[in-house]
């Protein structure tokens, strides 16, 4: 055995040319893998930060009288609580920051086209602060200029055929279900990732409200971010954490995470995730296929020595030991290199991102699930398990035609070159 | 020592069977130096491969103190390889990686018989014997063919081998060298008494040889002792 271990690592070492092209072979692979993995991996995320930022937020609260009726958006069943819920989210150290909103149905029209639409009411100031609606804006953010500024979608604003700085009417019931229209001047179009935003909503801001829906600055919903943590379980849990106490402190109000708003997000996401699994498949399939073919061929050019050692009466198994130590050692280097490399590219993705922007250009790119930069992350046992699978894939290349030249006529071995 | 009865050996090229050996009976004794003579393709090596339990006969059976390698499982022929037979090839076949002293030693470590001290104390009196002092360390890379075959006799002998099986082990080499090295593969068979079996074209080495055996077609057509 001690000698087979002296031959292994002497072949090895005297062929380190070939022995560094098998193992960059799998590093190559392994880098793939891991670097792809946190890439998919950072595209769900970023398509939850997307949803988190624009639609969803972290946590949504809404008094449990209010979810019952919510279908129909009542200008009703407020949270009546909302000083003492302010000061309690204050005081929150999980909470990173919110605000207030209230939703309502309406119609918008150009004075001869009306369409249905639903209306959020945002409180400027702090709406930033949780959503990034601004940063998908052609035009402004309520910029206070004139009294009545609204913000729509864009799709809805073709179809309306109106631009921002043109006036739309806006008409609701008002909170004592009395019909009311009003002009509203438009500053700012809503060109997100989520179709949906960009078709029928709009957004007018508290002080409009009050006087256009008698609103009295009815409150029908709040919206929380927690800090976002690199791991997306662990942000997911203290967003559930948070949930549970203010349901706890508040036992009126009713709170979901982004995980229940978005529901429907994730059945789609599960879709991908096997799509993204075949991918995954494909780049190991690539890989070993690569590792299957170094060490394979370093093992064929030494057929004949295996015919030498086998003519001294070592048994074909011991052969085959030697030879799957040697696919082993390569394997175990290059999966090491593999995963530093890996590492060091995808430390990349997570503290400097890749920019989608920069590939996709600045085309429109409505309705695709991600947008801006992407993020990597560490999955400890994606890393673990690539590893394993090179030195495994490795010491199995070594294997097969070992025992192949094990079973051969010794002869023959001898005169194979 | 080692009884040949009825050997043949047949190959199968397409539908065709070709007979390379049909029906060698000899009978080897401990010590002989002894010659396989013939022209190309009359079987010498088949032969060789055979007594060397790399091949098997197609018909009839090798002894060896009365026991038959035909019965023998693959691992048992294995094992018998390990403990009595040893090879010197043409092209020596010496490991690249190793060194002149890791190659001789090899069969004694497949064997795992020896200590480390046994072993290292053989292996530096086998390369004084095959005259490769002070070479020990070097890789085949760094020697002459006839130093590469020194090597190769030395490993072949350094598990004191009933039998030495040595297919045209001169074949690669010119005249001088090749003198010297049968002289030396005869002067150990006299110290140690090994027996030698090798097959040659060279006259000169047919010199050195005890008995010479004529292979025609395969068959022993003439078998005589000096
Ligand atoms: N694996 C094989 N398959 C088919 N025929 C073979 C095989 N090995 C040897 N032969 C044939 O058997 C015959 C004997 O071959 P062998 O190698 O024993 O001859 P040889 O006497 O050693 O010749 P040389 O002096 O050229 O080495 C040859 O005709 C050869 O073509
Ligand atoms: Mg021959």
């Amino acid at each position: 055995m001690g000698a087979l271990l002296k031959i292994s690592i002497r072949n090895i070492h005297r062929h380190s040319r070939r022995t560094l092209s098998s193992a960059v072979t799998i590093a190559a692979g392994l880098t793939m893998f891991i670097f792809m993995n946190s890439m998919y991996k950072g595209m769900d995320y970023a398509a939850i930060d997307n949803m988190i930022n624009l639609t969803t937020s972290s946590v949504k609260i809404h008094t449990q009288s209010y979810i019952k009726e919510k279908k129909s958006l009542p200008l009703d069943y407020g949270i009546d609580t909302y000083d003492s819920l302010t000061a309690y989210l204050a005081s929150n150290q999980k909470v990173k920051s919110f605000t207030r909103r209230t939703e309502f149905l309406g119609q918008l029209s150009n004075y001869t086209d009306a369409l249905p639409v639903v209306g959020t009411v945002v409180d400027p100031s702090s709406d930033t602060t949780v959503f990034n609606l601004h940063k998908y804006l052609e035009g402004e953010f309520f910029p206070g200029k004139s009294e009545k500024e609204i913000i729509i979608g864009r799709s809805l604003a073709r179809e309306l055929n109106v631009s921002v700085g043109d006036f739309v009417t806006l008409q609701a019931l008002t909170r004592y279900e009395s019909h009311n229209a009003d002009e509203f001047i438009i500053t700012g179009l809503i060109n997100s990732s989520d179709p949906n935003l960009n078709k029928n909503t709009l957004f007018i801001t508290y002080q409009d409200a009050n006087i256009f829906l008698d609103l009295d600055n009815l409150i029908t919903e709040i919206d929380l971010q927690v800090f976002r943590n690199q791991n997306l379980n662990i942000m997911t849990q203290e967003m559930e954490q948070v949930g549970t106490s203010i349901e706890n402190h508040f036992s009126n109000l009713k709170t979901a995470t982004f995980k229940e708003l978005g529901a429907a997000f994730f059945e789609m996401a599960k879709q991908k995730q096997s799509f993204g699994m075949i991918f995954m498949l494909l780049i190991l399939l690539i890989a070993s296929v690569g590792i299957f073919n170094t060490v394979l061929m370093s093992v064929y050019e030494r057929i004949r020595e295996i015919g030498i050692l086998r003519s001294h009466g070592m048994r074909g198994f011991d052969v085959m030991i030697m030879f799957c130590t040697e696919g082993f050692i390569t394997g175990l280097l290059g999966s090491t290199l593999g995963l530093i490399i890996g590492s060091v590219a995808n430390s990349f993705l997570i503290y400097k991102g890749f920019p989608l922007e920069a590939f996709a250009g600045n085309v429109n790119t409505t309705g695709m699930p991600v947008w801006g930069t992407i993020y990597g992350e560490w999955n400890p046992d994606v890393m673990f398990f690539a590893f394993i699978f090179g030195v495994v894939t490795a010491t199995l290349a070594g294997l097969i035609p070992a025992y192949k030249a094990s079973k051969m006529n010794i002869i023959e071995t001898l005169r194979f070159v | 020592m080692l009884v040949l009865e009825n050997i043949k050996k047949a190959y199968r090229k397409g539908d065709q069977i070709f007979n390379a050996l049909n029906g060698v009976t000899a009978e080897i004794n401990k010590g002989e130096f002894m010659a396989i003579v013939g022209p190309s393709g009359s079987g010498k090596s088949t032969l060789l491969n055979i007594l060397g339990c790399l091949d098997t006969p197609t018909e009839g059976n090798v002894l060896y103190d009365g026991a038959e390698l035909g019965k023998m499982s693959e691992n048992e022929l294995s094992s018998y390889r390990k403990k009595h037979i040893a090879f010197i090839f043409q092209s020596y076949n010496l490991i690249p990686v190793l060194t002149v002293r890791e190659n001789i030693e090899l069969p004694l470590v497949i064997d795992k018989v020896r200590t480390k001290k046994e072993i290292s104390q053989k292996v530096m009196l086998m390369i004084e014997a095959v005259g490769l002092s002070g070479l020990q360390d070097r890789f085949p890379r760094e020697l002459s063919g006839g130093q590469e075959q020194r090597v190769a006799i030395a490993r072949a002998l350094v598990k004191d081998p009933l039998l030495v099986l040595a297919d045209e082990p001169t074949a690669n080499l010119d005249s001088v060298t090749a003198e010297e090295i049968i002289s030396l593969m005869k002067g150990i068979n006299k110290t140690m008494n090994t027996t030698f079996l090798f097959s040659t074209h060279d006259p000169l080495v047919q010199k050195y040889a005890q008995r010479i055996a004529v292979l025609k077609d395969g068959l022993i057509c003439s078998d005589e002792r000096k």
